[in-house]
């Protein structure tokens, strides 16, 4: 077995390292305060072919693989939860939807401009009463000649209030439920019916916009269904698979973030004489955290290569999501801690980090669906088939 | 053993929660969001004698014990801990400090307009490098001799910073500690003090309607007739006010559980997915019933510390005991909430976020949870004929 | 127009701790980046084929143990780039590099630009630039801000005290760029994994050569003998006064006085 990245991946996590020092960090707490997407480093982000990390390069991406993606979303997520945020949404979910189910004409004319960054993508799947239980959503599609004719809304939508394509999934036969009676759509923001009705004021990834779209008779040619009529479950139900594991990468920088911070303040703070590295109740902070991390770092690329190998994943990434939003979120809580006073500051970034993390739990499948997921596959190979 | 209330904490309790309904809900989250003390709130606290709460009638105050104190605490914070915290601030901190250590013209001078609410009190211990470690301060007090021959009094000059002090920019007095010749001196210094500047107020993640200033003390001079307590006893003093305050913070832990436990419970009854409320769930049953389970735990902890201080006597292993877990349950309980509400715990146009963000100030204002375990741990073994050193 | 750009490799100082009273250099991190003024003389370099399509052709500042210095140059915009290798080439200073980068330099043929750093971040050697001018009797400016190449000629603004002057030379000619000079761009993604992967054309542009076959084993003879090295003395540290306002300036005062001996 052979634990070491290969010279790519380790040229590219020093490239995206970079990048994200020089041109993401000094803009974080900004972007936070000023609640604004930031336009600028998506641009730059395009231009190195970055939002296009792990498609094929015949289709304008990088070829970098499900690694490499994973690299890209840790190193972004070590310095500004919310660039990560929007870039995820944008490759995880919303591309890559149509990278893994699009037709060579879907993919030509979406994936492409997607993945060089030319334009950008969300993913339509969340509705007010479809949360959780996504397959409940009542957003409609209407057959009408050559066309379908969407009416309905999505909440919480990532990159909705930008994004040039989304995906977006409707009930085309209400009689059937999801097997069968659901539908994904490629949907392009600037057609007639299409509308962005609010954002959302959120506790934190407060450099994302997360937006309510509204469709009105929104007319969407056939050749824009993704995948097949009825079977619209399958292409997101795979991209939310592969979504879990990007989660999962993001909060190993997060985690990264919070265990570097907690250890530099450690030696450098003292109280009642020495340095609060020397003090017992620090140290098990400061180890626990980084155990926890180093195995959510194994667990995360152990299934990225799963994934680049064409090998089963979708169980292993369930529990990248489930325990990598738990890691990061105890460790910004412990580092937030360790820095008493100065970490419940808004003049230093922790609190921030504190208040972008605790999304992790909730979105793209709560822990709780993570766990139903998880037990669900465990018990299906002992013959018992559990409803959430 | 009797587990409840009398009738008349009953009857205070009543008249708390009708006073939170109606003043202290409607404007919780307006002041978060735009992040302004609750100074209309105050006042009317003010009519109603919570601003005196635990002090004597001969000074205004309403003379509440302190079960009936935490009670008051504990209400305020279901609906706002940043009210909650402003309000503990005042008593707890410095109006109880002039009554249990003051002289009598002291407490004549000074209670009154408190309890009345024309002057509320701000508490300036904490420095940049003693925050856990108060005791290393380095804000100092010299003596300045009178000029015989009259044209300037004696008095004290005290130089330093101050940094964390809550209510700090709302504050007609503050109560400041700094080194003296013989040790830790506390000090009675009003807003109009010369050489006192309240300076930068520090943004933060909850209580974002409490004022946290930093107070520039520069040649600032008091007079000797305003140290509270005797040279030396400044430390006593601290603590005294910090095992009060200890209290007050659970009870408000405990507001804030409970309210986000019930908002999460009935969310639970309504939310459907899946074809039924999520509270049919077992997982959601078992958060809500853990959360329960710690909220009563603290429930009595709180109160059987306020208890104890009722007694009189010295409570400050509970005071540790019972902040350092309050602000555990605090932390977890709300955390806890934000999952059961998913996505609607996490926008800032629900209560539950922000309940979350205050929340967490549990575990560092009132001294860190650490500090707290360090005491409960040093008294464990104290006992047993152990020093321990922090 | 073909630009060379000669590109050198320095320990990440952020890795490494000095240790003047131990006399030791404690590497915590061993990581490496590129010479911060040799990145720059790279983007001078790309800016230049961005406007008139020239090729650019990377060599290294020194003997490598291995070529990610080139696979670098290349992800970033190079064309081409040699790795040099051999027997006897370990341990080449400037004097040494100088001599064979301008027998590699009249192997490629075709050259008219040879940018590369002023000084190097770790060792703040400014030699390379000059020698290496000397060697192919070319034009040199030195400590370069901006650098054109118009009609046959080199442009360069740089510094001269407090002005910026603008210097010409004629092509061919050797100029150094100051670092910080540009903004080094970010390395092309495609290319970048390519280039790793080793796939595609640009695996092709990356080649080996031993220096055996550009200079005599005579010329590897560097100049200096290493023989050394010295920390310079610890700081003495200062005295720190504590207690009341007037004790304080009391100390401050006696300790002046006791430093000017008065």
């Amino acid at each position: 077995m052979d634990f070491t990245f290969s010279p790519e991946h380790i040229a590219l996590r020093r490239m995206i390292r970079e990048f994200a020092e020089t041109e993401i960090a000094p803009i974080a707490a900004e972007l936070d305060r000023e609640h604004r997407v930031p336009f600028e480093v998506l641009r730059k982000l395009g231009e190195i072919g970055l939002l296009g990390v792990c498609f094929p390069q015949e289709y304008g991406g990088m070829g970098a693989g499900e690694m490499g993606y994973c690299i890209l979303m840790e190193e972004l997520g070590r310095v500004c939860t919310s660039t990560g945020t929007n870039v995820g949404a944008h490759i995880g979910i919303g591309a890559m939807a149509i990278h893994l189910d699009g037709t060579p004409e879907q993919k030509e004319k979406y994936l492409t401009p997607l993945a060089r960054g030319e334009k950008i993508a969300a993913f339509g799947l969340t509705e007010s009463g479809a949360g959780s239980d996504a397959a409940s959503v009542r957003t409609r599609a209407v057959r009408e000649g050559d066309s379908w004719i969407l009416d309905g809304s999505k909440v919480f939508i990532t990159n909705g209030g930008y994004a040039d394509i989304v995906t977006v999934m409707a009930v085309t036969d209400p009689t059937l439920g999801a097997r069968g009676g659901i539908t994904a759509f490629i949907v392009e923001t600037d057609w007639e019916g299409f509308s962005v009705a609010r954002e959302e004021d959120k506790m934190g990834i407060r450099g994302t916009s997360t937006a309510e779209l509204v469709f009105e008779e929104l007319r969407v040619p056939h050749e824009n269904v993704l995948g097949k009529v009825g079977e619209g479950f399958i292409p997101f139900m795979k991209s939310l698979d592969m979504g879990r594991l990007t989660l999962g990468a993001a909060c190993v920088g997060g985690a990264q973030m919070a265990l570097e911070t907690a250890v530099r303040w450690a030696k450098t703070r003292k109280q009642f004489g020495v340095e609060l590295a020397h003090k017992q109740s620090v140290q098990w902070k400061i180890a626990n955290m980084a155990t926890e991390l180093e195995a959510l770092r194994s667990l995360v690329y152990r299934v990225a290569w799963l994934v680049d190998t064409g090998q089963p994943f979708s169980q292993l990434a369930a529990m990248c999501k489930l325990y990598g939003s738990e890691v990061a979120s105890r460790a910004i809580d412990t580092a937030l801690q360790i820095h008493g006073g100065l970490g419940f500051s808004r003049d230093f970034p922790l609190e921030r980090g504190f208040r972008d993390a605790r999304i992790g739990e909730i979105y793209e499948g709560t822990s709780e669906i993570q766990r139903i997921v998880i037990a669900s596959n465990i018990f299906r190979e002992h013959g018992v088939r559990i409803r959430p | 053993m009797d587990f409840t209330f009398s009738e008349e904490q009953e009857m205070f309790h009543a008249m708390f929660r009708d006073f939170s309904a109606k003043e202290v809900a409607p404007k919780a989250e307006e002041l978060d969001h735009e992040e302004q003390p609750p100074l209309d709130t105050l006042r009317k606290a003010a009519n109603q004698g919570f601003l005196g709460a635990t002090l004597p009638e001969d000074y205004l105050g309403a003379e509440l014990d302190y079960v009936s104190y935490a009670l008051l605490i504990e209400t305020l914070a279901r609906d706002c801990m940043s009210t909650a915290v402003t309000l503990a601030t005042h008593v707890s901190l410095v109006a109880m400090s002039i009554l249990e250590h003051g002289t009598d013209a002291q407490k004549e001078e000074w209670l009154p307009p408190m309890a009345a609410g024309e002057m509320i009190g701000s508490f300036a211990l904490t420095e940049p490098d003693a925050g856990s470690d108060a005791m290393a301060l380095q804000t100092r007090a010299t003596y300045l001799p009178p000029l015989t021959g009259g044209g300037q009094e004696g008095g004290m000059i005290l130089d330093g910073v101050k940094t964390w002090v809550a209510n700090g920019e709302i504050a007609g007095l503050s109560l400041v500690f700094a080194q003296g010749p013989v040790g830790v001196e506390a000090f009675l210094v009003p807003k109009d003090a010369t050489g006192l500047t309240v300076g930068y107020r520090e943004p933060t993640l909850g209580l974002r309607s409490v004022t946290f200033n930093t107070l520039y003390l520069e040649s600032c001079r008091v007079p000797e007739a305003n140290r509270l307590g005797e040279p030396g006893e400044g430390w006593t003093v601290a603590q005294r006010a910090q095992n009060r305050m200890a209290v007050a913070l659970a009870a408000a832990g405990l507001g804030v559980s409970e309210n986000t436990l019930d908002v999460a419970a009935q969310y639970a009854t309504e939310r459907v997915q899946f074809g039924v409320p999520i509270a049919k769930k077992q997982a959601i049953q078992s958060y809500i019933a853990e959360a329960m389970g710690e909220v009563e735990a603290l429930r009595y902890l709180v109160y059987h510390a306020a208890w104890l201080a009722d007694q009189g006597g010295d409570f400050s292993f509970d005071a540790s005991v019972v902040k350092a877990f309050g602000a555990r349950v605090a932390c977890s309980v709300t955390n806890r909430m934000v999952q059961v509400m998913g996505g609607y715990g996490y926008m800032e146009d629900y209560p539950m976020a922000r309940k979350y963000r205050d929340a967490r100030a549990l575990s560092i204002i009132g001294g860190p949870t650490e500090l707290h375990d360090i005491r409960v741990a040093q008294r464990i073994f104290a006992d047993l004929d152990l020093e321990i050193a922090p | 127009m073909q630009i060379v750009v000669i590109l050198g490799r320095v320990l990440d100082p952020s890795g490494i701790v000095v240790k003047g009273k131990a006399g030791r250099i404690f590497v915590n991190r061993e990581e490496y980046m590129l010479q911060p003024a040799d990145r720059c003389a790279l983007e001078a370099a790309l800016r230049i084929k961005d406007g008139t399509g020239a090729g650019v052709v990377a060599l290294p500042r020194s003997p490598l143990p291995d070529d990610d210095v080139l696979r670098q140059a290349l992800a970033t915009g190079a064309d081409r780039a040699v790795y040099l290798t051999g027997d006897g080439f370990k341990g080449a200073d400037a004097a040494v590099m100088a001599r064979v980068l301008a027998a590699t330099v009249e192997r490629l043929g075709g050259t008219d630009l040879v940018l590369v750093g002023a000084t190097t971040m770790d060792t703040g050697q400014s030699q390379l630039g000059s020698r290496l001018a000397e060697a192919l009797g070319w034009p040199q400016v030195i400590g370069a801000w901006q650098v054109e190449a118009v009609d046959g000629k080199v442009r360069v603004v740089r510094q001269e005290g407090s002005n910026y002057v603008t210097a010409e030379a004629d092509l061919p000619a050797v100029v150094t760029m100051l670092s910080g000079a540009l903004k080094p761009r970010y390395p092309n993604g495609v290319r970048l994994i390519n280039i790793y992967k080793d796939v595609g054309e640009i695996a092709e542009a990356l080649e080996r050569w031993d220096v055996a076959d550009l200079v005599s084993v005579d010329t590897l003879k560097p100049l200096l003998e290493r023989r050394g090295r010295d920390f310079p003395p610890e700081r003495e540290r200062g005295v720190r006064v504590n207690g009341t306002l007037e004790e304080m300036a009391q100390a401050a005062t006696d300790a002046l006085q006791q430093r000017i001996g008065g």
